[in-house]
């Protein structure tokens, strides 16, 4: 479409982009922020007028690798990754029979999946807590990890069945007549033509998880503490401890971000959802 | 006899050489029906089961039928609470649509430095909701947030109140904070739909004289609806069930005018223990949201060839 | 393999007898104190109990001091610090769903009503009355007396000793308040020295005249940005109400409650406080109705107003250098009375106790641990360590870190706060009527609801949650 609607001109190209340079600049501007109250003195916070230039301190990151954050970090790391990688293994052939079967109320059960992720979090917390201390789930890497694929697994489903449904059939039945069984033709058709949707898919899965709050504080404790229940630590009555919430929040930042530079090609593709009619 | 021909009806789409056993497609969505049906339906069922009955600090005692409901409907609080989200929704997402979708439609002009561009352009949408929170409070607190000071205070634009103190304005500045949050989303998504967009019909157009606003209306709209319908239905969900953001910034203040469902649920839970009426409003909200959902699926499967 | 056990008996038995030594020719008082606990927790070695407190600099500071229980007992304590709301929710859903997880949870005092009523908090009166178990040297009557019997006993039953007592106090600029300049401007117009405030019209008049605009001297200095002359927690929730309520409208000589826990808030006292109320807003920042308890101390400590009454823990972390550019230059006082009411004077605590789950597995080994952090010896230590604290205890004023401290008006103003000091009355809808009571706040704050009004509705909101009954337990 790029080509077609607007002919590659050198001038114009430069307009658009430093449109959006600018658009990015004042967008972000409140991350730079943040970002420079990793180094900045506790003093030098909020002062009156406002300090632009100071002496940058690393008090803030030795206070965080005291408190041990990094191991939540760890601890958000593994969460995550397997949380996601079982939203995957388990959803990909649902979103792929979804899109690709006729079954008895199909609509109805996809309905379903959606619908599990309808209720406001807050009100099933407390029901999942309780369920939780009967059965010994809570401050369990398990129990984070089931109770994350509430809101990732319906999510996952819906939007890679939407990319499975524009696969052109016409492999498949090729690969069929070839006499390929059925797993044969999933993982060397299907899977290669679903990657970028995949890649897509899972990486806002794993952001969901990554910046969850609400479950992982109630249902983890003390052995499972992710990234994002580690920072109301940091609202203390001595007032917000502002430079090491900054450091723990841009820290938390940069494994998703690297993510998403890394993997931007496969995203970008992805994430038409498929829903793209062509 | 009856069900093998309704298998081959179904599969004869699918090519003779798909055919399938109708257990098939069973077994692929069986494991993620039987995990959601345990970590999702299991807790919601038991929430059904508590909003029939007092569970006063979650202690399940007497069957009430449906007091929990009565009290939650007859309660000002409540409605307030549907109309603050209505208007949170109602505002925010129409306008992150948008915007998400202007960007997207400059981005995909000749952007040089897209792999670097997009990565930083999501960066909002990539920031736990928490952080988020004490972001735009860093930004926006009264005298002492950075914004506050150094414009509002210094041009005197707000006078004897602040963003966070004004009922008027509170529930608006967090409208503003969802959709710093969420337009990146919406931008990368809609870029994504752009740029698989398939060449042929621009260039029918473009023979046949077309400019660039009739081809956005009768070529662009028209194939990029499907998109644009599933990323509305999954933001609208969730923008109203928002929690984090607005807890850290206003906790439903100033009075009640920034008051979510979610807030209020928060409220009645951690603080009242009243987890029926809890429970009660998890059922009512979700009831809500199904309805809606539904018929907003259907309508759109049909009319607009969307899921 | 044997000459290692032998080795390590040797090292036991050598540890096991010098440490008591050690101890007695240090402090030879408390020998026998420190001989208790060993031998009370001698049934209970190898147990581990689970104790979870809020973070704030007292308990980052306890922390060091925790792990000493262990290496007496032979009793290990997992003892976890989270954010004040945390503790609240992931505490009392711990013991409220009868899971037990954690053996004690830190209560402020206003918590208790709920949690009493829902009657899952261990009453300690069988551990006390067990000599086994009952430290003789504990000496319950060094406790502050007033925040200890008002938090920790109800119905005759006992819940607790006493954790934290916290407290407000007056926090004023003392830069501004001793300013030549501004110190002559003041008697002029006021008729009276300019001095931290010793009662709330005075606190008014230092209000009313620090409130600056931008381009307008403050103590000779032209301001950059409007200044305030008082900040005080605005925010729906949180303690807005309880410092409403017995720092004024208690001076005043009103209440929430009649002698028998029913409404009565609706009085000419209660009208006049909230007239109070109402003024000292129009002299604090526009922020105010977004205050929380966290950005009172933020706002003091950038400099944006001259008083404020406030938490004084939260001061502790405040008025350290590096972390306001005005550490050093803060004065404290009591909180300010109504005048001519000083003698029933009140100032806004919020005393709290960790106690005990009803769901604890280790009942017993909790008591001993709850009972040892009470001790004089652990106070003396965390008063010592953290350089000075917010005391439990009457003899801990006289303890080196508070009596020579560098901030000496500041444990004075605490001390008279604690003097006075009670819990909040145990409510099982505390949080209901603070939810309710606060909204009422707020909108006479701002303006939008009149003091007469307030009283009335605040009246009406206290009846319909305590359904004609009395409110307290």
């Amino acid at each position: 479409m790029a080509e077609a609607a607007s002919r590659p001109e050198g001038s114009r190209g430069l307009f658009w982009t430093t449109l959006v340079i600018v658009y990015a600049a004042i967008m972000l501007f409140p991350i730079f922020w943040m970002a420079s109250m990793m180094v900045k003195p506790n003093d030098a916070m909020f002062a009156r007028p406002t300090q632009w230039l100071f002496v940058p301190t690393l008090d803030h990151f030795s206070y965080v690798i005291e408190q041990g954050f990094h191991w939540s970090l760890l601890t958000s790391f593994l969460l995550c990754t397997v949380s996601t990688a079982l939203v995957v293994i388990i959803g990909t052939p649902a979103a792929y029979a979804f899109a690709r079967f006729e079954m008895k109320g199909k609509d109805d059960l996809f309905l379903f999946i959606l619908g599990s992720r309808m209720a406001p979090p807050v009100c099933l917390v407390i029901p999942f807590y309780l369920i939780y201390a009967k059965v010994g789930l809570l401050d369990s890497f398990l129990g984070l990890t089931l109770a994350y694929m509430t809101f990732n697994l319906s999510f996952y489903v819906w939007v890679l069945r939407s990319f499975c449904r524009d696969l052109p059939v016409e492999l498949e039945e090729a690969a069929a007549l070839e006499g390929w069984s059925k797993v044969q033709i999933f993982r060397r058709v299907v899977f290669p033509l679903l990657r970028n949707g995949i890649v897509a898919t899972s990486v806002l899965c794993f952001i969901f998880a990554w910046n969850e709050f609400l479950f992982a504080f109630m249902l983890g404790g003390k052995s499972v503490t992710t990234l994002p229940v580690s920072i109301p630590k940091l609202i203390t009555s001595q007032g917000v401890r502002w430079g090491e919430m900054a450091v723990v929040g841009m820290t938390a930042l940069i494994p998703v971000l690297a993510v998403v530079f890394v993997l931007q090609r496969h995203i970008v593709r992805g994430l038409t959802l498929g829903a793209v009619k062509g | 006899m009856a069900s093998a021909s309704e298998t081959m009806t179904a599969a004869a789409p699918q090519g003779a050489g798909m055919r399938e056993r109708a257990w098939y497609p069973y077994l692929l969505i069986a494991p993620s029906m039987i995990t959601l049906v345990v970590v999702s339906l299991a807790p919601f069922i038991y929430a059904i089961y508590l909003s029939f009955h007092e569970a006063k600090f979650g202690r399940v005692r007497d069957f009430v039928g449906f007091d929990n409901y009565m009290t939650l409907l007859t309660d000002e609080r409540f409605w307030n609470s549907i109309g603050v989200a209505t208007t949170f929704v109602f505002i925010a997402v129409p306008i992150e649509f948008m915007l998400g979708l202007i960007g997207a439609l400059v981005l995909n002009q000749n952007v040089r430095g897209r792999s670097i561009l997009i990565p930083l352009l999501f960066m909002p949408t990539m920031m736990a909701p928490i952080v988020v929170g004490l972001l735009w409070k860093i930004m926006l607190a009264g005298s002492w947030g950075f914004f506050s000071y150094n414009v509002l205070e210094r041009f005197n634009i707000l006078g004897e109140t602040s963003i966070f103190a004004s009922p008027d304005l509170a529930l608006y500045a967090l409208i503003f904070v969802d959709i710093w949050q969420w337009t990146p989303f919406m931008m990368l998504a809609f870029f994504a739909g752009l740029q698989a967009l398939p060449l042929g019909p621009y260039r029918a157009a473009a023979v046949d004289g077309a400019n660039p606003v009739q081809m956005f209306f009768h070529i662009t709209l028209p194939m990029m609806t499907p998109l644009l319908a599933v990323i509305g239905l999954l933001r609208f969900i969730d923008a109203f069930k928002v929690f984090d953001t607005i807890y850290i910034l206003t906790n439903g203040g100033p009075g009640i005018t920034t008051e979510t469902p979610s807030i209020l649920a928060n409220k009645m839970t951690f603080e009242f223990w009243n987890i029926g009426e809890a429970s009660a409003l998890a059922v009512l909200v979700w009831i809500a949201f199904f309805a809606f959902c539904s018929i907003f699926y259907q309508v759109a499967k049909k009319r607009l060839n969307a899921f | 393999m044997r000459k290692i056990w032998c080795f390590a008996a040797a090292l036991a038995a050598t540890t096991a007898l010098t440490v008591p030594m050690v101890v007695s020719s240090a402090q030879p008082a408390m020998a026998q104190d420190a001989g208790f606990y060993a031998k009370a927790g001698a049934p209970y070695k190898g147990t581990t109990i689970r104790v979870l407190d809020e973070i704030t600099p007292l308990q980052e500071t306890l922390s060091k001091i925790v792990p000493d229980f262990e290496k007496e007992t032979g009793i290990k304590v997992e003892w976890e610090l989270l954010n004040h709301f945390e503790v609240i929710n992931k505490g009392q859903a711990d013991m409220l769903s009868g899971r037990g997880h954690y053996d004690a949870i830190m209560l402020h005092g206003a918590q208790l009503g709920p949690m009493l009523s829902a009657d899952v908090i261990m009453p300690l009166d069988k551990f006390v009355a067990d000599p086994k178990l009952s430290d003789p040297g504990l000496n319950a009557a060094d406790f502050i007396q007033a925040p200890y019997k008002t938090t920790a006993f109800s119905a005759g039953k006992q819940y607790g000793f006493i954790n934290w007592n916290y407290n407000h106090v007056y926090w004023a600029r003392a830069d501004l308040l001793n300013n030549p300049e501004e110190k002559a401007a003041f008697k002029a117009k006021y008729g009276y020295e300019l001095a931290p405030a010793k009662t709330i019209e005075q606190m008014r008049d230092i209000a009313e005249f620090f409130t600056r605009k931008k381009g307008e001297k403050l103590a000779g200095v032209p301001l950059t940005s409007d200044f305030y002359g008082i900040v005080l927690e605005g925010i729906k929730g949180g303690s807005t109400f309880s410092n409403l309520w017995v720092n004024f409208i208690e001076n005043y000589g009103g209440d929430l409650l009649d002698k028998d826990g029913k409404p009565a808030f609706d009085s000419p006292q209660t009208v006049a406080a909230l007239k109070m109320w109402r003024e000292l807003w129009t002299f604090a920042p526009p922020g105010i109705a977004e205050y929380s308890l966290v950005d009172v101390p933020t706002v003091m400590g950038n400099g944006i107003a001259a008083q404020s009454l406030a938490w004084s823990d939260f001061v502790l972390g405040i008025d350290k250098p590096g972390v306001s550019p005005y550490a050093g230059k803060f004065v404290y006082a009591p909180i300010p009375a109504k005048a001519g009411n000083e003698a029933h004077r009140h100032a806004d605590a919020e005393p709290s106790v960790t106690v005990i789950s009803a769901a604890s597995k280790n009942p017993e080994a909790t008591f001993l641990f709850l009972q040892w952090l009470a001790d004089k010896r652990q106070q003396d230590k965390l008063i010592e360590i953290g350089q000075g604290g917010v005391p439990i205890r009457e003899s801990s004023w006289a303890a080196p870190a508070i009596k020579d401290s560098t901030n000496p008006t500041l444990f004075a103003a605490m001390k008279s706060s604690l003097d006075v000091a009670t819990a909040r009355p145990k409510m099982e809808k505390y949080p209901e009527i603070i939810d309710a009571m606060s909204g009422i706040a707020q909108e006479v704050g701002l303006g939008k609801m009149t003091p007469e009004q307030g009283a009335k509705q605040g009246q009406a909101a206290l009846e319909k949650l305590c359904g004609g009954k009395s409110c307290t337990l």
